[in-house]
């Protein structure tokens, strides 16, 4: 039944001049089957991963120590300013081989490819949350800082019951934004065979050279990603929202 | 009702973007008809699209900083008998079809075997340049000893590599592809898979000609995994400029030049080229 229908669909995209004949191999339907699933799986991953480091890399950026501030600044500039392919290639060709190296050979490594990406893409947009997070903290206007210190409330209870709060409401468009570029460079797993829609359509189409009909659907794949990450971004904002501040 | 609208409205325009695009698409090909031979002479230059995956096809010598290799001498050779200059253009497995089929490339000299499903959609030069197939390098210590061996472990390849298929389906292989034969072969060292499977000609050379990086690594059997014609491949329809070619690559065969130049290269003639050589020279 479902082997007729991918036969008659193969046919009619052949007549409009479209090879989808990948489709009927049972070997590259499931790569790109799977491939579709581990774009879904990155990102369900990596989008709070990125959260989780954001918020810790802000919590450190804030705090009164130097010595935690300090690296936590150090860390968001590198980060930030190095192309995330460069990053993602040192960690799994290089990093990857020095704790195989270190575990005592290869087949102790427990650390898959999947991994040093998710880690990797969760660093980077990190950053950019942790910055989008400073800009909202910053954002807490003094008058509103001064009112809750002389309720009583500690400079911890003041970031994490007023300042965050706030700032969180602030940074959303920003930290939407960030998501929004998180999840096209999940593609860049690709390059260290992680085997996300991208890489399972370039194996599909240096067999069949039908680079067009896959690129249409990878274009699809992640717009209608995005576009539902965007509206529950409008729609978080909407939900949150403090009357009477902001507009 | 204005949601159906809005659907009816989309779907509109998601099929006014297919129609264009499949109308761009057939209007390219027609535009195909055989002009490159007409094209080349007027010009005074023919444009190959080359790959440079390395020694002995095509390389950049560090040296000189310029292009070598087999796929090299073989289309300068090919520009020297039109009486032509050559140009080369870079090409990598992805882009290599659209720039042959866009026009950015007159034929492609790529590492391209000949299959059915690409016979279909560009013409080939019906004599191939060589023959060749996969091999695998291992590590010293790892047992491997044939190719059922690399059951259920991954197998480094090259992304878009003809290896991947066979890898996995006949031999039940995981292969991981990765953007080029060096990250392939660092992923090997660095323990992410047990074999790296790539041209025979290519690897078995690396791993003789830099016995210093590669002592712990063997190309442990000689059989190689699904040996096929490389070919020049045309735009589809150029049945001219592939009649004239093959005159040119029988000619290369019948005076020698193409074992020879192989041989210059430190490619691996196979046995299957010297047949062809054998069979040509005999019957011009």
């Amino acid at each position: 039944m479902i082997e007729a229908l991918i036969k008659s669909f193969v046919a009619a995209a052949r007549s409009l001049g479209f090879n989808f004949s990948f489709l009927a191999s049972a070997y590259e339907r499931g790569m790109w089957l799977d491939g579709i699933r581990t774009t879904l799986e990155l990102a369900a991953v990596t989008i709070p991963a990125s959260l989780a480091a954001g918020l810790v890399l802000v919590l450190a950026l804030r705090s009164p120590w130097y010595w935690l501030a300090g690296p936590s600044r150090a860390f968001i500039e590198l980060t930030r300013s190095t192309p995330t392919l460069v990053q993602l290639d040192c960690a799994f060709l290089a990093l990857n081989m020095l704790v195989s190296a270190a575990l005592g050979g290869a087949e102790h490594n427990p650390l898959t490819p999947f991994f040093w990406c998710v880690l990797v893409i969760a660093l980077h947009i990190g950053a950019f949350h942790a910055e989008a997070l400073r800009a909202g903290v910053e954002a807490v206007p003094e008058p509103t800082r001064e009112a809750a210190r002389a309720l009583g409330f500690g400079r911890a209870q003041v970031l994490w019951r007023i300042e965050l709060p706030i700032a969180f409401r602030v940074a959303l468009p920003a930290l939407v934004n960030n998501l929004v570029n998180l999840i096209k460079l999940t593609a860049i797993g690709s390059a260290i065979a992680v085997g996300d829609i991208t890489y399972a359509s370039i194996m599909i189409w240096t067999q069949h050279d039908n680079v067009v009909e896959l690129m249409l659907f990878i274009l699809l794949l992640f717009g209608a990603l995005n576009f539902i990450v965007s509206r529950a971004g409008r729609w978080l904002e909407a939900r949150v929202r403090i009357p009477g501040h902001g507009v | 009702m204005r949601i159906g609208e809005h659907a009816a409205r989309w779907s509109l325009c998601a099929l006014a973007w297919l129609a264009a695009l499949s109308l761009l698409d057939a209007s390219l090909s027609q535009a195909r008809a055989d002009a490159t031979l007409d094209k080349v002479k007027t010009r005074g230059v023919i444009v190959a699209g080359v790959i440079l995956s390395g020694p002995p096809y095509g390389f950049i010598d560090p040296s000189t900083h310029q292009q070598v290799g087999f796929n090299l001498d073989l289309a300068e050779e090919i520009a020297h008998q039109l009486g032509v200059k050559l140009e080369t253009v870079t090409v990598t497995p992805p882009n290599r079809v659209p720039f042959l089929q866009q026009g950015k490339v007159d034929f492609l000299l790529a590492n391209m075997q000949w299959t059915e499903e690409r016979a279909e959609i560009l013409t080939f030069v019906p004599t191939p340049y060589e023959q060749s197939g996969g091999a695998a390098v291992v590590r010293k210590a790892s047992g491997i000893k044939s190719w059922a061996d690399l059951k259920g472990k991954p197998v480094c390849v090259s992304q878009g590599s003809n290896y991947t298929a066979p890898l996995a389906e006949t031999y039940g292989a995981l292969p991981k592809g990765y953007p080029s034969q060096s990250e392939s072969l660092l992923a090997l060292k660095g323990g992410n898979c047990v074999a790296a499977v790539h041209t025979g000609a290519t690897v078995k050379l690396m791993v003789a000609d830099h016995p210093d990086e590669w002592k712990d690594y063997e190309v442990p059997f000689d059989d190689e995994l699904i040996p096929s014609d490389s070919v020049i491949w045309l735009r589809k329809g150029e049945t001219d400029t592939a009649a004239r070619l093959d005159g040119i690559m029988k000619d290369l065969y019948r005076s020698g030049w193409l074992v020879e130049t192989a041989r210059k290269n430190k490619l691996a003639v196979s046995s299957y080229v010297l047949a062809l050589e054998a069979k040509l020279k005999a019957a011009p």
